[in-house]
């Protein structure tokens, strides 16, 4: 199928995201929420283009749009711009603390809106990346609380979670920074609770919290490991090495 | 002679004690029982629309409705049937004079029953009165119909959804019967959320087994075999009869494993509903039914593709359902009859507010607001002057007075920036302040949002705090325009048509009543004298009798005056409620702006 993005030929797969074939196309449209690990979030709404079908056009967003016919988009238009600012202007006041909007906002020339009232202190942007990523490994300790714009995302009463075992998936699939994980040599913070860390046998790094080994021996049925993940690549290769005599 | 006597049992008039009335009357019938000549039974019926004059009881076949009936009233109706009705107890117009028939009730005249046709006639716990208006008459019809037969007549009928967006019904179900995938869902939302809504609501309470026959027709059409009916949290009655109504039904061989022993089958089943204005949304009730969290997902593939577990799912409103039946009895184009070119049959609208004569009414599409509000309606209360209404809830918006002529459709409201949505019907005088309208939706929609997407959640966060300082005298030159602006991109870029409609009472608002948000904003002055940190009430000495009404009235005991003397307000301790001037009966209590008292 063939479509095109500001002009330029583009060449998809039917039922493929606009945004996919865009980025394939070297075209860039910003993103905050979406992930290529846990694609289908559709919310922070950055990601709007204007999609033109049989001279109708009409606002979508790239990240969830799958293309079914011939169109032409456009990622640069006036309601776009238009509309990408407002957004944007309307997600740094609710993280202003977000150095990615910030910088989003700079980029695609957001005026100051004083009027807007800003958030103190806040960084996340309610994508919920976050609990996606967390309800993927199983585990469910963190949830987005009420609706509406008392929405927020925690741990169940924003008590430390018994689920939660302090892997950092969450923090490492948040677009802004905003769950602060504090580390040091034996223990991790993390949504009001402190793990202890496993130290790798082989070379002293911390190999993962205890739960969090635990929890991937569990899955595979094997004991915890007490290496950390680079050394036991190096384990198997090693294994691999003594068995075949390479 | 064979008497009935209905009491009205629908969720108003049983708030207003109506199943003591019909306690107290059928022992009273009992007592009086010895004269054989008149067998009298008690029925429950569903709600008859006129809830704020409840409860309703009616004598039937005479044709008697008594309005406000108490319990001690029993004995006097028992002891007049058959005889001279009781007169106190009538409905009067409005020369004072009493009206015996519900017909000839100016509030029940105009009106076109077709999707309320039962409800105040039947029991709804009854399958066998549903039967003997015609029930399930419709579905044995379709039986013997082919689905692209069933499919046509609705195409023909030209009905369009009720629920709110008014898509053609015959198109969704043809969608829906061209898919091969096994299996397929229908689907009826009964979660009316609106504020103020309850047409829906008096359909599944008064008159179950219509909804279900219509769903049985869809699935016919469409070829499900599973059904749900998903039904608002509040709405405990609702799910209590329709839950009655699908097992009745069942025993009898009408639901279930062969409909009407024709061989196909259908299973449905209540759902009850997440408890957000939100879940109302399809793909939000989808998610719901399912058991996930009850927000929407990007609708760019439909469900009537991949609805409920991803298979083919018509979802349809209740009143939507309701008029399926009378569309394959009567056919199609007799349907088409009623209404204007694109806006087939009748429909229900709750009408609320302002209004002398409020209740649930059913009108032609087409007719003119004027003629609902003032020849049903009444008019406004107190003859005050007309200044808008609301239609369509928090996604609709708000039509001024010099657009009453306009015909209620889906286009035309939709044209003028408002909507049909599913029937609320808000009517407002000159004492409605178009900001605190504005306000009081956004209020409403942030809290009932999902909050997953960020236009809707941050621009309505936004809207709230500048409507709230407008109304609160904080309001900046340039605000209306930045309402303007949000509004723009939330229904630009809102995830779904609840973010996406959001805006519409603010929008309107401003379109039709630019000057007072500029008088709120560069005056300083609310002129509908409500938005307390803007007004101040005075009394008028010269026109105050010292009836003492207002004083009474003031919550905060602001008001000093002896009987029969000018009445005075302390401006220290009032709260501008405005209490006072809703009771003051001459005219005498004045809203003016702040400002201008406290200097
Ligand atoms: C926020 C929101 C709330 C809604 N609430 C309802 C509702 O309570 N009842 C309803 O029938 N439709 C509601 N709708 C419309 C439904 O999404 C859907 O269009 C409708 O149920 C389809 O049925 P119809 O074609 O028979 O109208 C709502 C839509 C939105 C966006
Ligand atoms: S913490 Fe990060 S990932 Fe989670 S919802 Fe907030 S912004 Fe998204
Ligand atoms: S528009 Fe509002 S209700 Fe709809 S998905 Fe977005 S936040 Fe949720
Ligand atoms: S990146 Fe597409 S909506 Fe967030
Ligand atoms: S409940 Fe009786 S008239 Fe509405």
């Amino acid at each position: 199928m063939n479509i095109t993005i500001d002009g330029k030929p583009c060449v998809c797969e039917p039922g493929e995201y606009l945004l996919d074939v865009a980025r394939r196309n070297r075209i860039v449209i910003p993103t905050l929420c979406h992930h290529d690990g846990l694609p289908g979030q559709g919310c922070c709404r950055v990601c709007i283009v204007e999609v033109e079908i049989r001279g109708r056009r009409n606002i979508v967003t790239s990240c969830v749009y799958p293309v079914e016919r011939e169109c032409a988009v456009f990622t640069d238009s006036d309601a776009v711009n238009q509309q990408r600012r407002v957004v944007l202007a309307l997600l740094r006041s609710r993280a202003p603390e977000a150095d990615r909007i910030n910088r989003l906002c700079k980029l695609y020339k957001v005026p100051e809106y004083e009027r807007f009232a800003s958030k103190s202190g806040e960084k996340c942007i309610l994508c919920g990346l976050c609990v996606k990523a967390c309800q993927s490994l199983g585990t469910g300790a963190i949830a987005a609380m009420n609706r509406g714009v008392e929405k927020e995302v925690s741990t169940p009463y924003d008590k430390p979670s018994d689920d939660c075992v302090g892997c950092g998936s969450c923090a490492a699939v948040c677009p802004t920074g905003a769950i602060e994980v504090k580390e040091d040599a034996a223990s991790r913070a993390i949504w009001n609770r402190e793990f202890r860390l496993r130290i790798c046998e082989r070379c002293g790094q911390p190999a993962g919290t205890m739960e969090e080994l635990e929890l991937a021996a569990r899955k595979s049925g094997a004991e915890p490991s007490a290496l950390c993940g680079e050394c036991r690549k190096k384990a198997v290769a090693d294994a691999m090495a003594a068995t075949y005599g390479v | 002679m064979n008497c009935t006597v209905l009491v009205c049992c629908g969720t108003g008039c049983i708030a207003n004690g109506s199943i003591d009335v019909t306690e107290a009357l059928s022992r009273a019938l009992l007592e009086i029982g010895a004269d054989a000549s008149v067998k009298t039974a008690v029925k429950q019926t569903g709600c008859n629309g006129f809830c704020e004059n409840g409860p309703i009881v009616r004598i039937m076949p005479d044709d008697i409705s008594y309005y406000r009936v108490k319990p001690k009233d029993a004995p006097a109706i028992a002891a007049s049937i058959g005889g001279k009705p009781v007169n106190r107890l009538l409905f009067r117009d409005e020369e004072g004079k009493p009206v015996l028939s519900q017909k000839a009730n100016p509030f029940y005249t105009p009106q076109r029953k077709v999707a309320l046709r039962n409800i105040g006639e039947i029991d709804p716990g009854q399958l066998a009165d549903y039967r003997a208006r015609g029930g399930y008459e419709a579905l044995k019809k379709a039986l013997a119909m082919t689905p692209d037969e069933i499919i046509r007549e609705v195409e023909i009928s030209g009905l369009r959804g009720r629920g709110g967006a008014g898509f053609p019904t015959g198109r969704k179900w043809r969608t829906a019967a061209g898919y091969e995938a096994e299996p397929k869902y229908v689907v009826c939302n009964g979660d009316e959320g609106d504020p103020g809504a309850f047409m829906d609501r008096s359909i599944l309470e008064g008159d179950p087994h219509t909804v279900l026959e219509g769903m049985a027709i869809c699935a016919l059409a469409v070829g499900a075999s599973e059904g749900f009916l998903y039904i608002r949290d509040e709405y405990g009655l609702a799910r209590e009869h329709i839950q009655r109504a699908i097992s009745d039904a069942e025993e009898e061989g009408i639901l279930g494993d062969s409909l009407m022993g024709g061989g196909k089958s259908l299973r449905l089943s209540v759902v009850r509903g997440g408890g957000a204005f939100v879940c109302g949304e399809s793909t939000a009730l989808m998610a719901s039914i399912e058991g996930r969290v009850g927000e929407p997902r990007a609708k760019y593939i439909r469900s009537v593709q991949r609805g409920l577990w991803n298979q083919p799912t018509v979802l349809n409103n209740v009143e939507t359902f309701a008029n399926i039946p009378v569309i394959i009895n009567e056919g199609g184009a007799s349907f088409a009859e009623l209404g204007t070119d694109n806006s087939k049959g009748t429909k229900v609208f709750a009408m609320v507010g302002k209004v002398k004569r409020t209740g649930l009414v059913e009108i032609p599409m087409g007719v003119s607001l004027r003629h609902l509000i003032y020849d049903i309606g009444g008019g406004v209360i107190g003859d005050r002057p007309f200044k808008a209404v609301q239609t369509g809830g928090p996604s609709g918006g708000c039509i001024p007075a010099d657009m009453l002529d306009l015909p209620v459709d889906f286009d035309t409201l939709t044209q003028y920036g408002a909507m049909m949505g599913s029937g609320g019907m808000i009517v407002m005088d000159d004492r409605s302040c178009m900001v605190e309208v504005a306000r009081y939706y956004v209020n409403f929609l942030a809290g009932e949002s999902c909050g997953k997407c960020s236009p809707c959640r941050e621009g309505l966060r936004q809207m709230l705090q500048i409507l709230t300082d407008i109304r609160e005298g904080r309001g900046k030159k340039g605000d209306v325009e930045l309402l303007e602006e949000i509004g723009e991109t939330m229904i630009g870029a809102s995830l779904c048509a609840l973010g996406k409609s959001a805006p519409n009472p603010v929008l309107t608002t401003i379109r039709y009543f630019r000057d007072e948000y500029d008088a709120h904003i560069h005056e300083y002055r609310c002129p509908a004298g409500v938005c307390p940190k803007l007004t101040a009430f005075e009394i008028d000495p010269a026109a105050c009798t010292g009836c003492t009404r207002c004083k009474r009235a003031c919550p905060t005991g602001a008001i000093t005056g002896g009987v029969k003397s000018a009445h005075n307000i302390d401006q220290a301790s009032c709260i501008a409620c405005g209490s006072c001037r809703d009771v003051c009966r001459f005219g005498a209590v004045r809203a003016a702006a702040k400002r201008r008292l406290a200097v």
